[in-house]
């Protein structure tokens, strides 16, 4: 399961692709009798598309996100890869061999979304008995699991602290630690950020990007797009069950320069009033304005007032897309229309 | 095998927190404690009765442990969420099913433990001070009708009380007294069975709620106790009407309903051996004669028993998806 390396690189280097779905399917099938709200609902073979046709590549080395809006199907993708579920149809290789081999298991590293560990076991008890799990022999444990407590950031006292007393942000870096202690060659994260304020979510990153320079794959899902957007190698997008996009993020955002935002100090009223009604965006603060201007002519004439007036350049930014924009664009459009777009795009 | 045996240690330390298990042990300890001196009341036979009340509690309470502590385990996993971190490690499903259950078998084990070295010590204690062994014990005698004071009564008390939990504990180790001879023998049937229904209670959980998986437990123990007599009932329904042919309505519906229901739950009764331990012609002045012996074809029966009961439930657990 390998190819050659896309582009102008004159050597036969070749990347393995270490997770692979395809046409990966998952329709949920609810039971016959539902108690919903207090009342009896039936729901005569009723049936829900979480997962339609989904054909995933994730190369080694890189981190993949896997982005969405809520119940895209991004956490029944993961559920699938980790065999918490079995798909309805279509198939997926993980380093080349069918989902639920063990000796493919022991290379995985898994959190799950929001997770609830066993609260009454002690952090260094926790750890202990994910690596049993494993199957690490107990010298490795005692040798890996201080250094693993290092490694997520957890604090001195951890180990010994039962999980119930744990933070959140501390439970989500123990479930990443869970999910290394075998140093495995994937890791996959699902929401990792979710839940966390704006610190554990970089701690998180931090955690993510250390993972990739240490040579694993990570594999995540998320809707923290702009976190996504620093982090990512390449990102496939799902919506409503079905791949939207994929790809690398400079071949999907369009590098062309979508608006200038100027910041400036000390203009005269008359310029001021000429530039709001150019501007796509205008605040004016006591002394300073801030202006979005679509073009780059009209960011020159605002530069050369700046300069004839003698006032002050606080900042000048082109802004290119986001990946929040790329995606609220591709997710609102609809269901069949992007598909082709975006993953012929990058193929 | 390591990786059952982390399951089930895990499973042990979920259980004892359980503050269920407490109420029931403590319960179970109380009557046995009770049963002393309910026993006084009885007009004959006072020693049937703790014991009868003693090897009941071990049974009932051991198997309440289990359906109680035994349907949430696997739930609370599934509800919890914990499963996925388990299901995605190099471990099979069916290992996860025979950790639990190994850890719920070490939890109610641990519990018949203790409410047998509590039942044996009440056992001694009784023994020990019965009014003629005190007044022996703390009493010498100079003459007729003279006595002197050798020892106080309390300290007496106090110390019959320590041997006696110490021979209580030895006692689950192979000690025996007359009274206490073929007593652990019935623990170890009671043990035997719990084993079985403790199987069922996993099965059960593998597939349905908390609530549902108790109550179908619940029938599995009862009608697995009644089995014999509930045979013995079809027969008769079958003998009154001429034989089974001959079954009409309501009958023939109870008389395949008995069959089907005996057959799919194990025959407990063949475990039970209250009733030859406490109205068996026993002699406690020798022992050796009127045994209660260990039937080995049962044993294996229950153990065959419960590979098939946990096979079936690996088998459900194994196409499950969780969602």
């Amino acid at each position: 399961m390998a190819f050659r390396a896309p582009g102008p690189c004159p050597q036969k280097t070749t990347i393995m692709i270490v997770i692979q779905t395809e046409k990966l399917s998952k329709i949920y099938s609810h039971d016959f009798i539902d108690v919903e709200y207090g009342r009896i609902k039936f729901n005569w073979f009723r049936r829900t598309v979480a997962l339609e046709n989904l054909d995933l590549e994730v190369k080694e080395g890189e981190i993949f996100g896997l982005l969405g809006p809520n119940g895209a199907g991004k956490s029944t993708t993961i559920k699938i890869l980790m065999g918490i579920l079995f798909a309805s149809s279509g198939s997926a290789k993980i380093m080349g061999r069918p989902l639920g081999d063990k000796s493919v298991k022991q290379q995985i590293g898994f959190l799950p979304e929001n997770p609830f560990f066993y609260d009454y076991l002690k952090g260094e008890e926790f750890l202990d008995y994910y690596g049993q799990l494993y199957g690490l022999p107990k010298s490795v444990r005692r040798k890996r699991i201080p250094e693993l407590f290092e490694t997520v950031g957890l604090p001195a006292h951890a180990p010994n602290l039962p999980l119930k007393g744990y933070s959140k942000g501390m439970l989500q870096r123990i479930g990443v630690a869970q999910a290394i202690i075998s140093d495995p060659k994937i890791v996959v994260l699902d929401e990792p950020q979710s839940g966390l304020d704006p610190l554990g979510r970089k701690e998180i990153r931090d955690i993510i990007l250390s993972l990739k320079e240490s040579g694993k794959t990570v594999f995540f899902s998320s809707h923290i797009l702009s976190d996504a957007e620093l982090i990512c190698d390449r990102v496939a997008i799902v919506n409503r069950g079905r791949l939207t996009a994929m790809g690398e993020l400079g071949h999907l955002l369009s590098p062309k320069v979508k608006e200038y935002e100027v910041i400036a100090s000390g203009l005269s009223k008359e310029t001021v009033e000429n530039v709001r009604r150019n501007a796509v965006k205008f605040i004016e603060r006591e002394n300073d304005v801030l202006v979005i201007l679509p073009e780059e002519s009209q960011a020159r004439e605002l530069l050369a007032k700046i300069v004839q007036e003698k006032a002050t350049l606080v900042s000048l930014t082109p802004r290119k897309e986001t990946l929040e924009e790329y995606f609220i664009r591709e997710v609102s459009k609809a269901p069949g229309e992007s598909k082709t777009a975006g993953v012929a795009g990058v193929r | 095998m390591g990786k059952i045996l982390a399951i089930a240690l895990n499973t042990f330390k979920e259980a004892v927190r359980n503050k269920v298990l407490y109420f029931l042990l403590i319960f179970a300890l109380l009557i046995m404690g009770f049963s002393s001196v309910i026993s006084d009341l009885s007009i004959a036979a006072p020693e049937k009765m703790v014991i009868d009340l003693g090897l009941g509690a071990i049974d009932f309470f051991g198997f309440l442990i289990s359906v109680f502590v035994g349907i949430y385990l696997i739930y609370n996993e599934m509800e919890r969420k914990t499963i996925y971190t388990i299901v995605s490690k190099p471990i099979d499903r069916q290992q996860f099913i025979l950790g639990k259950y190994f850890g719920l078998l070490i939890t109610v084990y641990v519990n018949i433990a203790i409410m047998s070295i509590f039942f044996f010590t009440v056992l001694y204690f009784r023994e020990a001070t019965q009014p003629d062994v005190v007044t022996k014990a703390i009493f010498k005698e100079l003459g007729p009708g003279k006595f002197e004071s050798v020892g106080n009564y309390y300290v007496y008390h106090v110390q019959a009380f320590f041997i006696a939990a110490g021979k209580g504990i030895a006692t689950l180790f192979g000690y025996w007294e007359p009274i206490t001879h073929h007593l652990l023998r019935v623990v170890f049937m009671s043990a035997m069975s719990l084993a079985i229904i403790t199987a069922f209670a996993i099965l059960y959980s593998t597939f349905s709620t908390p609530t549902l998986s108790a109550v179908f437990t619940f029938l599995t123990f009862i009608i697995g106790n009644l089995c014999e007599d509930i045979l013995r009932y079809a027969d008769k329904l079958a003998q009154k009407a001429g034989g089974v042919a001959q079954l009409v309505g309501p009958d023939k519906m109870k008389y395949w309903f008995a069959m089907v229901a005996t057959h799919i739950t194990p025959n407990l009764a063949l475990l039970d051996k209250f009733s030859d331990a406490v109205h068996g012609p026993w002699d406690a002045k020798t022992p050796t004669i009127h045994s209660v012996p260990i039937d080995w074809v049962v044993v294996v029966y229950g153990i065959t028993y419960v590979a098939g009961v946990l096979s079936l439930a690996c088998l459900i657990f194994n196409r499950r998806n969780f969602k």
